[in-house]
């Protein structure tokens, strides 16, 4: 090798680095020429993105001097913390409703009080669970973007006669177990064909079945995963188990295809009801049209008829990260969302219901969802009910889905899979709050 | 040694000397120091003592990430090892097509973990996978390699054979490199295949052998992206949560990075007294040439 | 070790098979043919999932979740691959899979380039400069093999966070530049094996160190230099948890990166279009190694990695 060839290698190495350099350039954001630009990152892809991105042209064309960028982040809500704290966020995040205490504590987000107050968006202009959902602390820290609203689905045709309408269907847990011996099917070789009804699908809500049994997660600071009702709860998911057989559940399950996809075990008619969201007919729409389906109130323990029309509340929220070069342009925006007409349109668009308290009839009569009606009244029910709002609830949630998968996988009773689980979570609440939120009280 | 020669060598290192202090020897002592800390990435950290490590003693997940971890590696390591050898003395034989084989060996070591993790997460499906449907050929009920705790493990054992291709080629070139005498040797010695193997090609290759299984073993400590991708939280109730997933979550999704130092230190150890244990094990076992 | 050696190779080279008795040869043909067949199946357990992902990637949707699996598709659907590399592109604005293919070329030829310098330049002093003290950093060094990188995560991201550089490239490929100690050992291991005669020889001639590391030592280590930059492109290449700490903008994503988010974010993963994508990260790497094994395994086994 001559010193010309390593004299050109070098060459190429710097060359290299150039590159690099100023492909990272290019590939960094580009800014718009006169308006301030404001990077907006939202989880969504595909149609939910391609509304809100209607919203955000909209917005655009409505004013000339800001101009919204929106971009689809995986994973948006990590990619928004390390990006807050690499000290360059988004101007707009749009995050989940659970995340906004862990945000919030960690002091990652933007305090929306005083903004919010000046734009008349308080506690009268949304509804009450909702509102609740996106203050913490007396704060507000998000605006919604899409809410919805939780309740049991059944598959029309799957279901006898004498229960396939919303009327006739059975009310309580105990009509619905009945219900799940009559219709539920064994294949020739043991596995299951058909399950009336699965505890574990979809499994996005596991830290939920102590409240649709009347119990509560957090009692004013103390954590109480583990109450009557809970186990109460837990041995009723242990007995679908033993029911149909744990084994043959997780192969039966191991089958189930994605909830977006002509496979999904509903679709399919593989369970003849779920626990789903108000998006779930938008899906059906699009990857089993003509499924014939209802929505009940989520079924409630017979002997608390007190809980009968309940339902778990969740949110897709918008913050605004702490840091973010234009808080009030990134507000404006906000703002806009907020308003009666967009916010329709939008959740339209999501077949979600809406978050506000003033809904228009016009939102009813075109809404892609029949039982958007239903959805909305139990949004509004005082019985609906969110997740806990603390800093851990990231950690507890996780914890709770791992004794629940105990209990299914029955690797633990139910009973003891709690109490596990409730000192753990004590445990990191205790350490929580004598390390992150006494810091800031 | 004179002056100039060390004024050169150290100008020769000094890229190491300053990647030793900047990304070994600085990150081992913050680590020790934020492991004594209450820290995340937002905040600035504030001193709690050695109530990282106390939490630790009494985190059940920890302990449990632990023996997954452990009963990973015991499964993983010594049946990579195993495979690879057995691989790297087939393409020794010097068959025709070695450089096909090899290639096709090596193939899943090329691939993106991920883009590996997602065609097993489909092949080992149990409603519409590949291989149950081979099971099911063979009138085996197969077992739920997805879905039950008990052979969750197992099927990322199983999977991880698959990627014994770099190490086959760590084995093959330490095959490569013994001398074809002694082969010849024993040949005149009418020694089998069994006794040559046993005789001369491991004992040859044994230093190879300790490497491969060092490296193996703390690779194995740090598995994540297979895992991460397949079973989400270490689905079903944690039969998959591994070390480096737990202290990840640690760190950058709990907001503890206190916590997951001090998880990174009691790693550390473990490997430090591992690495030891298996070169005190290889002084009576590892053959170096000439000694 | 049983075995003596005795020098007999004289006879065997005149005639390879007289003192081997009749059986031997049947044995011998056996034997090969018993290595065929067992490379064979191991080939073909190890080619399967690749020969499915081939498969799927010109498969219809619908045809990628049927029970039992069908091996051959009802119709050869080609565009299955332009499909997937603008997949999402017109949410997106940009096209995705050539942008993390544009990300991961960067971030990996910068890493390849950096740890061949660095680490032959280290290696070099390590292995033919005497220095005090050098001897003991060695053995420094080989330790470091055993930190986990695990352990180090979290400082190093709040030292990148710190010069702020979270969110670029540069946390991925800089501290290549700065060697790494498996490297070091590797190249080490080979720079001893050639004479010192050689090098006093050019010193002789009035060359420096610079000049014999770069016209003497460097020539001669060609294999041992791919191995290094085979390993760190793989490394790079398939690196799933520094571009997850890193890197932020969808846009900056990696190929591993990439991927996931094709498998998690779109609810109905698209197999075909997944597995095309696959097929498309992967072939350019296949097609590397299929040229570059005999150098790579060569510089391995010279180097004497043991």
């Amino acid at each position: 090798m001559t010193t010309q060839t390593v004299a050109g290698m070098w060459a190429a190495a710097v060359a290299l680095v150039v590159c690099a350099t100023v492909g990272e350039k290019v590939v960094s954001r580009q800014a718009s020429t006169d308006k301030v630009t404001v990077i907006y990152w939202e989880k969504w892809t595909g149609s939910e993105a391609e509304e809100m991105r209607k919203v955000v042209t909209a917005f655009n064309h409505s004013q000339d001097k800001i101009f919204v960028k929106y971009l689809s982040i995986s994973g948006v809500d990590t990619k928004t913390m390390l990006a807050t704290a690499g000290g360059d966020p988004p101007d707009i995040a749009g995050i989940w409703q659970d995340q906004i205490c862990q945000f919030a504590d960690e002091g990652a987000l933007t305090d929306l009080t005083d903004m919010g107050k000046a734009a008349g968006l308080d506690t009268s202009y949304y509804i009450p669970g909702f509102w609740d959902g996106i203050t913490f602390r007396k704060r507000l820290w998000a605006l919604p973007s899409t809410p919805a609203s939780i309740a049991l689905h059944v598959r029309t045709d799957l279901v006898p006669p004498d229960v396939n309408t919303p009327e006739t269907f059975p009310k309580t847990i105990e009509g619905l177990d009945k219900l799940v011996d009559r219709i539920s099917k064994k294949r020739k070789d043991g596995g299951l064909q058909l399950a009336g009804f699965l505890p574990s699908d979809p499994g996005w809500w596991n830290w939920a079945w102590s409240g649709l049994f009347g119990g509560k997660l957090m009692d004013g600071d103390k954590v109480t995963i583990n109450s009557p009702e809970a186990i109460r709860a837990f041995e009723w998911i242990d007995t679908y188990g033993k029911k149909f057989g744990s084994k043959e559940v997780q192969s039966f399950q191991s089958g189930f295809g994605n909830f977006g996809s002509p496979q999904d075990p509903f679709m399919d008619g593989k369970v003849a009801t779920e626990i789903n969201g108000v998006w779930k007919a938008n899906y059906m729409k699009v990857f089993k049209p003509g499924t014939p389906w209802f929505a009940v109130p989520i079924p409630y323990p017979a002997d608390r008829p007190d809980l009968a029309g309940h339902t778990i509340l969740s949110q897709d929220v918008l913050t605004i990260p702490r840091g973010a070069k234009h808080v009030k342009e990134a507000f404006e925006f906000l703002k806009y969302v907020q308003r009666q007409d967009v916010m329709e349109g939008l959740c339209t668009g999501h077949g979600k219901n809406s978050p506000l308290m003033k809904v228009s009839e016009k939102f009813f009569d075109n809404h892609p969802n029949k039982s958007i009606r239903l959805f909305d009244a139990l949004a509004r029910s005082p019985k609906a009910f969110s997740q806990p709002k603390v800093g851990i609830y990231p950690q507890m949630s996780s914890e709770i889905t791992v004794a629940f998968q105990e209990v299914t996988t029955e690797q633990k009773t139910p009973k003891q899979a709690l109490d596990d689980c409730q000192a753990r979570v004590q445990k990191i609440w205790d350490t929580y709050k004598a390390q992150v939120a006494g810091a800031d009280k | 040694m004179n002056k100039r020669d060390a004024r050169v060598g150290i100008l020769f290192a000094l890229p190491w000397i300053l990647g030793f202090m900047i990304f070994t020897i600085y990150p081992l002592l913050a680590s020790l120091f934020f492991s004594f800390t209450n820290y995340s990435v937002l905040r600035p950290p504030a001193m709690v003592g050695a109530a990282n490590y106390v939490d630790l003693a009494h985190d059940g997940v920890f302990w449990k990430s632990l023996s997954n971890t452990f009963l990973y590696a015991i499964g993983a390591v010594p049946l990579s090892a195993v495979i690879a050898i057995i691989l790297a003395m087939l393409l020794n034989t010097k068959v025709k097509g070695m450089a096909v084989y090899r290639t096709i060996f090596f193939l899943p070591s090329l691939v993106p973990m991920v883009a590996l993790a997602t065609l097993f997460l489909w092949i080992f499906n149990g409603d519409y996978g590949l291989l149950n449907v081979a099971f099911k050929v063979v009138h085996i009920t197969p077992p739920n390699w997805l879905g039950d705790p008990a052979w969750t493990k197992w099927t990322l054992i199983l999977i991880t054979m698959w990627g014994s291709g770099q190490a086959m080629i760590i084995y093959l070139a330490g095959l490569q490199d013994v001398p074809v005498s002694l082969y010849e040797a024993a040949d005149l010695d009418g020694a089998t295949f069994w006794s040559k193997t046993k005789n001369v090609t491991l004992p040859m290759i044994s230093p190879v052998i300790l490497f491969n299984v060092i490296m193996g073993m703390i690779g194995s400590f740090q598995v994540f992206a297979i895992p991460y991708v397949m079973f989400p939280d270490g689905a079903p109730a944690r039969a998959t949560y591994f070390y480096t997933m737990y202290l990840f979550d640690n760190a950058f999704k709990y907001q503890r990075m206190g916590y997951a130092s001090a998880m990174g230190w009691v790693m550390f150890l473990i490997t430090v007294i591992l690495t030891l244990a298996a070169m005190k094990f290889s002084e009576r076992h590892v053959h170096y040439e000439g000694g | 070790m049983s075995i003596t050696t005795t020098d007999a190779k004289g006879d065997l080279e005149t005639d390879p098979n007289a003192s081997k008795p009749q059986g031997f040869r049947r044995n011998k043909t056996l034997f090969i043919a018993l290595t065929h067949i067992t490379l064979i199946v191991l080939s073909v357990t190890f080619f399967m999932p690749f020969l499915w992902m081939l498969v799927t990637s010109i498969k219809p949707i619908k045809e990628t979740m049927t029970n039992p699996p069908t091996w051959i598709p009802s119709q050869l659907l080609w565009h299955n691959y332009p499909d997937a590399i603008t997949y999402d592109s017109k949410e997106l604005g940009y096209l995705p899979f050539p942008t993390y293919a544009r990300n991961t070329l960067i971030i990996t030829l910068l890493s390849v380039a950096g740890a061949v310098t660095s680490n032959s330049l280290v290696a070099y002093s390590f292995a033919r400069i005497k220095w005090p003290g050098r001897d003991l950093f060695f053995a420094l060094t080989l330790a470091t093999m055993t930190i986990p990188f695990p352990v180090l995560m979290v400082p190093v991201f709040s030292l990148f966070r710190w010069i702020g550089w979270v969110g670029s490239f540069k946390p991925l490929w800089v501290p290549a530049f700065f060697a790494n100690a498996f490297s070091i050992f590797l190249l080490r291991q080979f720079f001893k094996t050639i004479p010192m005669e050689l090098s006093e020889a050019a010193k002789i001639d009035g060359c420096s160190e610079l000049r014999i590391f770069l016209d003497v030592i460097a020539p001669l280590s060609k294999p041992a230099l791919s191995v290094v930059a085979l390993f760190t492109f793989m490394g790079a290449w398939n690196d799933f948890l520094g571009p997850l700490i890193y890197l932020v903008d969808q846009h900056t994503f990696t190929l591993s990166l990439g991927l996931q988010a094709y498998q998690s974010q779109h609810g109905g993963t698209q197999w075909n279009l997944l597995m095309a994508a696959s097929v498309i990260v992967v072939a350019p790497v296949i097609l590397v190694f299929f040229f570059a094994q005999k150098v790579f395994i060569q510089g391995i086994a010279t180097s004497g990695l043991k």
